[in-house]
């Protein structure tokens, strides 16, 4: 066994000690051989927890092809591990944009009936590059916010021959996932690259979904001043009533000593944001996509570029020095160790469980969402894990409306 | 304001000391107003600490000021990149980077025999070492600064006893040190680091935070921002009173143990946690010391009666004969300094400043001084903060005739 196989057999070991819900509860669930024999594409960030999800589907019966979803996350001790196991995986680290597409068309190649996809990258290349194919999938369960729009979009122009699940819509992704994992490891991911202090810093987040939120939460939480950009009024006023300063990026960018991008879309810092920037400022992404900061404009505008130190570019604009982390990619992942385990625990058992929902059900074509069940019993799970107890609810505490309805207490 | 490195530069050790030095603001603008005052000019100055980029801008912010510098670190503290770029910015490095502890007694003889007249020390080993083998030296050097807290007790006592050779100025006294650096330098970056190192969540765990002191508070603050339900352990009931005002579970740690799934030991004292609590602590906690060292752990007991896996970087599972796993982060060693990069460079801007202010108040003040251990003088402290307050575009209120007059009526 190679020093690197090692290495990734104990990232994986950790993993599997710190994920009751993955490791019993999903574990269990999958034992009923619904999945034996079926070719299940796992397309996320290949790391140790995605590697472990896939371990569980494997000795479920699976028959599993694992690509990472991203070209610059992919750990190749892990990928080293997997193979040992003899899983089959098609992606290798250090890869480029051009690799990685390779790597996605081979896992399509391989016909998966079932796709665990992330930004919904091999749906959307096998709708594209391998129609035959993909009209041959039973689903997809989707893990993020954007992947989740891009099949939307699919189904709305008809494009959607099957039924999907959003991972990311289930309560025990979303409320976790996105607010607590995301926002806890892009401020961890920052201040282990930058080495700088939180306290007293001005964090400026450019959206306020789940993820931007719970970035905003964590820094203000650890002592940052906070400041929201939102083109939504409800997700603004939320912000505002969260007590983070809110407004244009013209009157919330200046000053900003940390500036991080949520939107889940492309260019929220552009050529047009970069004159709001100040000295020494640094840019960060928690978005799906590597184009939250558009590091093309940066780089036009900029009259030098080199780096800072691991991780950081810093490019000279006028007379203003603009740093950007991991180049703009994911900074939780591709400048830190991504998820905490015990979220992934939950959003992978999401996954997990609905792969297995789509092997035993066929839904109609279009976007939907894990039964609330199945959610419901994720998150009891876990808490079983936790040795935490609930009450039931009484049946006097429900607010008996058909006592007005039928008149009958006026009577 | 501008640091002697901050074009773009080819080795990793040099860009990592001007990273460090663009947020470093109070520590330069000290440098250029002691350069253009010339008090430490020609002067020998020796730092004995951790050398990583802050420490190197401290050696280069001396140099600025005219001082010929020198710096020591044992191979452990030694970060190969950044001593190198040191060296060739023309800092003398005393440290063999390769290494162990007899090399580090001749690099720290080397360096003592460099006759430092000003020593900037960490831990109080190089005066100790100094008081012990170079008695000579004593009458040469005009002072010296002890940065942390564990340092200066050992020297109150040899001033107690007649022994100590020398004045010292303790940095650790400084307001600018100890209620920074110890609550949000180190509070952040252990926090940090143990998350760093675990890829776990803090939240909804119980941790459990021996001492509450500066860097106890910290801890405290920082992993309850993260979401953790913390448990205070003191001996003293005016903090424990304050732990608990500041939201914290207080409880002694035979009570807490069984549930505990984190600890930091953060005492400076040494056995704070016992073969005892071992016995009571709940499986798979994780134990790690964000300040002293790993004396505060009983890392003896663990080793001997310990079968011992590394799981991860930095991560060891001490599996106990009765089944239960205790894991370890840096072998109990501060886990910022061993699994991370030290505290952050804002508040290390300030411990940096207040040492190099230090350096200057034994070069202009301290001659006569009598051996003993001293103060920095509060007005020489002060302008640190008004330095960093400026740069943070911050402002403060002017001290009016009628308010000082009023704060003076009785």
């Amino acid at each position: 066994m190679s020093g690197d196989e090692n290495s990734g057999q104990a990232q994986i070991a950790w993993v599997q000690r710190h994920s009751p819900v993955l490791d019993e509860f999903v574990r269990g669930k999958l034992s009923d051989g619904a999945l034996k024999g079926v070719k299940v594409a796992v397309v996320v960030h290949l790391e140790a927890k995605t590697a472990f999800l896939a371990t569980i589907l494997a000795d479920a019966g699976a028959d599993v092809v694992i690509a990472g979803s991203n070209p610059r996350t992919t750990n190749g001790a892990v990928v080293e591990a997997l193979r040992g196991r003899g899983l089959d995986v098609v992606s290798e680290a250090s890869g480029t944009h051009e690799t990685w597409e390779q790597e996605l068309l081979a896992a399509a190649d391989r016909e998966p009936e079932l796709v665990i996809d992330d930004g919904a990258e091999l749906t959307l290349r096998m709708a594209k590059f391998r129609p035959n194919l993909f009209q041959k999938l039973r689903g997809v369960s989707e893990e993020t916010t954007t992947g989740t729009a891009r099949l939307r979009s699919m189904h709305a122009e008809g494009q959607l021959p099957f039924g999907a699940l959003t991972a990311n819509d289930a309560r025990c992704k979303m409320l976790f996932d996105n607010r607590f994992g995301t926002g806890q490891t892009t401020i961890q991911a920052f201040l282990r690259l930058t080495n700088r202090q939180i306290g007293g810093a001005r964090f400026v987040v450019i959206g306020y979904g789940a993820v931007g939120r719970g970035i905003a939460q964590y820094a203000r939480a650890l002592g940052a001043v906070t400041g929201v950009v939102e083109t939504d009024p409800v997700r603004a006023l939320e912000a505002h009533m969260d007590g983070h300063e809110v407004g244009p990026t013209s009157a919330v960018l200046p000053g900003a000593t940390a500036v991080i991008t949520a939107t889940g879309g492309i260019r929220a810092i552009g050529a047009a944001e970069l004159e709001f920037l100040t000295d020494d400022v640094v840019l960060a992404n928690a978005g799906h996509h590597d184009l939250e900061i558009d590091v093309d404009a940066l780089a036009a505008r900029a009259s030098s570029e080199g780096p800072a130190r691991t991780g950081i570019t810093t490019y000279r604009v006028d007379d203003r020095d603009i740093h950007v982390l991991t180049n703009g990619a994911l900074v939780n992942i591709a400048g830190g160790s991504g998820h905490p385990i015990e979220i992934m625990d939950l959003t992978f058992a999401v996954q997990g469980l609905g792969a297995h929902y789509l092997a035993t059900n066929t839904l109609t074509p279009g976007v939907h969402v894990l039964p609330k069940e199945l959610d419901d019993a994720i998150a009891a799970a876990k808490l079983r894990s936790l040795g935490i107890v609930l009450d039931d609810v009484k049946p006097d505490q429900y607010d008996d409306i058909r006592e007005w309805t039928d008149g009958g207490s006026q009577g | 304001m501008t640091t002697p490195v901050t074009e773009a530069l080819a080795s990793e050790g040099a860009r990592r000391i001007a990273w460090a030095g663009r947020g470093m603001l109070a520590l330069w603008e000290i440098a250029d107003r002691q350069a253009s005052e010339g008090s430490l000019r020609g002067l020998r100055v020796g730092i004995a600490n951790v050398l990583e980029p802050k420490t190197a801008n401290l050696a280069l912010a001396l140099t600025r000021a005219g001082a010929d510098v020198s710096v020591h670190a044992g191979a452990a503290e030694t970060m190969p990149s950044v001593a190198n770029a040191l060296s060739e910015m023309g800092v003398s490095v005393f440290a063999d980077m390769t290494g162990d502890e007899a090399s580090d007694l001749a690099a720290a003889r080397a360096f003592l025999e460099w006759r430092p007249q000003i020593l900037i020390d960490d831990g109080a080993l190089l005066i100790r070492l100094a008081h012990a083998e170079f008695p000579e030296l004593l009458p040469t050097m005009m002072g010296a600064a002890e940065v942390t807290t564990s340092g200066v007790r050992p020297l109150r006592q040899m001033a107690t006893e007649g022994a100590l050779g020398v004045p010292v100025i303790a940095i650790n006294d400084a307001p600018t040190k100890h209620l920074f650096d110890n609550v949000y330098g180190t509070g952040q970056s252990c926090v940090m680091a143990l998350l760093d190192v675990t890829n776990l969540q803090l939240a909804g765990r119980i941790v459990v935070v021996l001492g509450y002191g500066y860097v106890g508070k910290g801890v405290a603050r920082n992993a309850a921002a993260l979401g953790a339900r913390v448990v205070v352990c003191e001996l003293d009931p005016v903090k424990a009173l304050q732990a608990h005002y500041d939201g914290c579970r207080v409880s002694t740690l035979a009570d807490i143990a069984r549930r505990a799934e984190v600890v930091f030991a953060s005492t400076g004292v040494p056995g704070a946690l016992t073969p005892d609590h071992i016995a009571l602590l709940k499986d798979g906690a994780i134990l790690c010391t964000p300040g002293g060292g790993a004396y505060e752990l009983p890392m003896d007991h663990l080793r001997k009666h310990g079968t011992r896996t590394d799981v991860r970087p930095h991560v060891a599972d001490y599996q106990l004969p009765d089944g239960k796993h205790v894991l370890v982060i840096a072998e109990g060693d501060w886990i910022n300094l061993m699994a991370a990069e030290g505290n952050p460079i804002e508040v290390m801007d300030l411990s940096m400043s207040v040492q190099s202010l230090a350096a200057e108040a034994i070069a202009i003040g301290f001659k006569g001084h009598a051996p003993g251990v001293y103060r920095l003088p509060s007005e020489m402290e002060e302008t640190i903060a008004r330095i960093r307050i400026a740069h943070e575009n911050a402002s403060i209120e002017e001290l009016t005739p009628e308010l000082e007059a009023a704060m003076r009526s009785w």
